[in-house]
């Protein structure tokens, strides 16, 4: 599903004429398959949420190759790849990311309007998703209206609207408290169970990383498998 | 995204900073109100100086003149392409002394070619044109001023009366002459030379056929007669039978001043007909010639009043690309997650393009309505006002209309302004499409 071959990328710091390069990924090469929940934990600043970016499409790589869905994504257009995440990723984000000014019903619609599914297909596909992680009774409730667990519903819901393949998480529970954290944590399990769904998580939890099937550890730019 | 969510996408944004963008779409409006506006006046000039000289003239019509010394080649002219009538009328030196029951009017003698007079349509009041040369057509104001001899007592102190007070009396002046209708009645007529105080003692007699049509200027008093064309041999004999030694007409040709008046077939055969009679070394006059050179002068006018207007639409713009930059900067989180979740930078530019042509289709509907009020409101009181500073009633009477806002105006200004909001808007919607996904979704 995910074939990431010798990733390598370096970040220019300092002033300008004068910058520095530090490398952030050295040479990282490792496989998802489809249904697995693949899990990248490792300290602040040891590149992890630099690999998920590179896998989402939001930076390209200086070296190696991205295959996803047998599909080389390191060298596509920017264009190209915005349809390409559209119809592959879902995204969960730390911070949840929902639009402020959208109810909860809208945010999770807003990736089938982008799609351009007409609006009768939408609402019966966001109503399901609000039944399955249990927010029928919030949606026309706007993000600052909700908690964290339930924002952070929310934003799995849309993740999970357009029937994307691969889910990427990046500190999925990193906002939430440890009662919700749980919730969270079973949500996945279940979604990933229940429609075979890939998952790549970011984290710097090591109970969160345990959720998963396999376990990566990412220090100074280099990745290492951990055994569960 | 399908057009209608993108619509919903945009209003959606402008809904949440009503009191920006709604300063933004005032300066818009303002901008192209001032454009339509201004550039109306340029129209309403223009038409109220060619409905001027259109009044009373034909377009078709050519006026021929030619050297004194030669007799114009009529008949030539008659049979150039797309001439449909050529009318030759003669103003004579001298004036009819008419006498009909117990009045008498005082008129220039003009002749005319009636069955021409046919062929160009020449309308008339009242009854006909004439078909033997014993037969004429008097003008509008003849029978007012067929006057007896108190009521021309009565005109010589009211003409004092109005000297001294400056104003006409008009009104009370309509009250004299004869007032019911000359048609076939008969009148009689004396010639009289322009050099000698008294009239020629031979008595013609003429029946009226036809009053001729009211002129569209008021102040324009028709108190003529149209004799036929054919009575100018009978005229000049009756004149040199009488006159023996003048010092002016020695032959008939001295009596009488052509004036030819050549009918194109249509208005788009006019500027031909008029190159053939200038090879024929003619010199013309015609309105369309007048027309082409004011509507030249009113266009370098029009475009020079467009092109201020423009100056306050770019001014307005100013505003519309602030509000756009503005909305890039505070959604910059928003258009990192669109963009992450799948959203194209031709979908991210659209949109805010949409925003920014939004805030200007909008300005310049409400631009349009309120120039429209202007326009009429200055039509409705600019002739008051002159006419009060100036103590008169000549702009109300004359109808001069300041404003004209053709739809070809309505168009060039809405391309303008929404043209120009489009370009305001365009570097803030590049700019949106070129925010990193990464820095956007940092931000809090």
């Amino acid at each position: 599903m995910i074939e990431i071959k010798n990733v390598s990328h370096t970040f220019a710091i300092g002033k300008k004429g004068k910058e520095k390069k530090v490398p952030v990924l050295k040479d990282l090469s490792f496989d998802v398959a489809k249904g697995e929940i693949v899990s990248i934990v490792g300290k602040s600043g040891s590149g992890k949420s630099t690999l998920l970016n590179t896998i989402a499409g939001f930076m390209t790589p200086e070296h190696g190759s991205i295959v996803i869905n047998g599909q080389e994504t390191a060298s596509m257009s920017e264009v190209t790849h915005a349809q390409f995440r559209l119809e592959n990723f879902g995204f969960i984000f730390q911070n949840f990311q929902l639009m402020p000014g959208l109810t909860a019903f809208e945010n999770i619609e807003l990736p089938l309007k982008i799609k351009g599914i007409p609006s009768a297909k939408r609402k019966v596909k966001v109503k399901e998703l609000l039944q399955q992680v249990g927010l029928e009774n919030v949606s026309d409730h706007y993000p600052n209206e909700l908690s964290g667990g339930q924002q952070q519903r929310v934003s799995i819901a849309r993740a999970l609207v357009t029937n994307p393949p691969i889910l990427l998480a990046d500190e999925p529970t990193g906002s939430l408290d440890s009662e919700t954290e749980q919730d969270i944590l079973l949500l996945i399990q279940s979604l990933n169970k229940a429609l075979n769904l890939t998952f790549v998580i970011i984290t710097h939890d090591e109970e969160v990383a345990n959720i998963a099937h396999h376990k990566f550890r990412m220090h100074d730019g280099e990745l290492v498998k951990e055994v569960l | 995204m399908l057009f209608k969510d993108q619509v919903d996408f945009v209003r959606q944004h402008l809904k949440k900073n009503r009191l920006r963008v709604f300063t933004t779409v005032l300066a818009t409006t303002m901008g192209c109100a001032f454009l339509i506006v201004l550039a109306s006046i340029g129209f309403g000039l223009q038409g109220s100086m060619e409905r001027e000289i259109l009044t009373d003239q034909k377009l078709t019509e050519i006026e021929v003149y030619g050297d004194p010394q030669k007799k114009i080649d009529v008949d030539a002219i008659r049979k150039m392409e797309n001439v449909r009538a050529v009318v030759e009328k003669t103003n004579a030196q001298l004036s009819a002394n008419v006498k009909f029951e117990e009045r008498t009017n005082s008129v220039p003698v003009n002749m005319t070619e009636f069955d021409n007079e046919e062929k160009v349509g020449s309308k008339l009041s009242e009854g006909r044109l004439p078909q033997n040369s014993d037969e004429i057509v008097v003008g509008y104001h003849f029978a007012e001023n067929l006057l007896s001899k108190a009521e021309l007592k009565e005109q010589e102190k009211l003409n004092e009366e109005s000297a001294e007070n400056d104003t006409t009396s008009t009104k009370q002046a309509k009250k004299l002459g004869y007032k019911e209708s000359l048609v076939g009645k008969t009148i009689s007529v004396k010639l009289q030379d322009y050099d000698n105080d008294k009239a020629i003692n031979k008595e013609l007699t003429f029946k009226v056929v036809g009053v001729s049509e009211k002129p569209a200027k008021d102040w324009l008093i028709k108190n003529t007669i149209l004799f036929s064309h054919e009575l100018k041999g009978e005229f000049y004999n009756i004149y040199k039978a009488s006159v023996k030694d003048s010092k002016n007409i020695k032959a008939e040709k001295d009596m009488f001043y052509p004036e030819i008046k050549v009918h194109a077939t249509n208005l788009e055969a006019v500027k031909g007909v008029i190159a053939k009679l200038k090879d024929k070394g003619l010199s013309v006059y015609s309105v369309t010639e007048q027309l082409d050179d004011i509507n030249v002068i009113f266009l370098a006018f029009k475009v020079g009043l467009i092109f201020v207007g423009t100056i306050a639409v770019l001014i307005a713009s100013i505003g519309i690309f602030n509000t756009m930059t503005m909305a890039v900067t505070e959604r910059t989180r928003e258009i990192g997650v669109m963009k992450a979740i799948g959203a194209s930078p031709k979908l991210i530019q659209r949109l805010f393009l949409m925003e920014s042509a939004w805030i200007g289709i909008l300005g310049t509907a409400i631009a349009i309505v309120i120039s429209y009020g202007i326009s009429f409101l200055s039509n409705w009181l600019l002739p008051i006002i002159i006419d009060m500073a100036t103590d008169s009633k000549q702009f109300q009477e004359a109808g001069i209309v300041f404003s004209h806002i053709p739809w070809q105006l309505i168009l060039v200004a809405s391309v303008i302004s929404i043209g120009v909001a489009l370009l305001s808007g365009w570097r803030p919607a590049r700019k949106a499409t070129k925010i990193d996904v990464i820095q956007a979704l940092r931000q809090e």
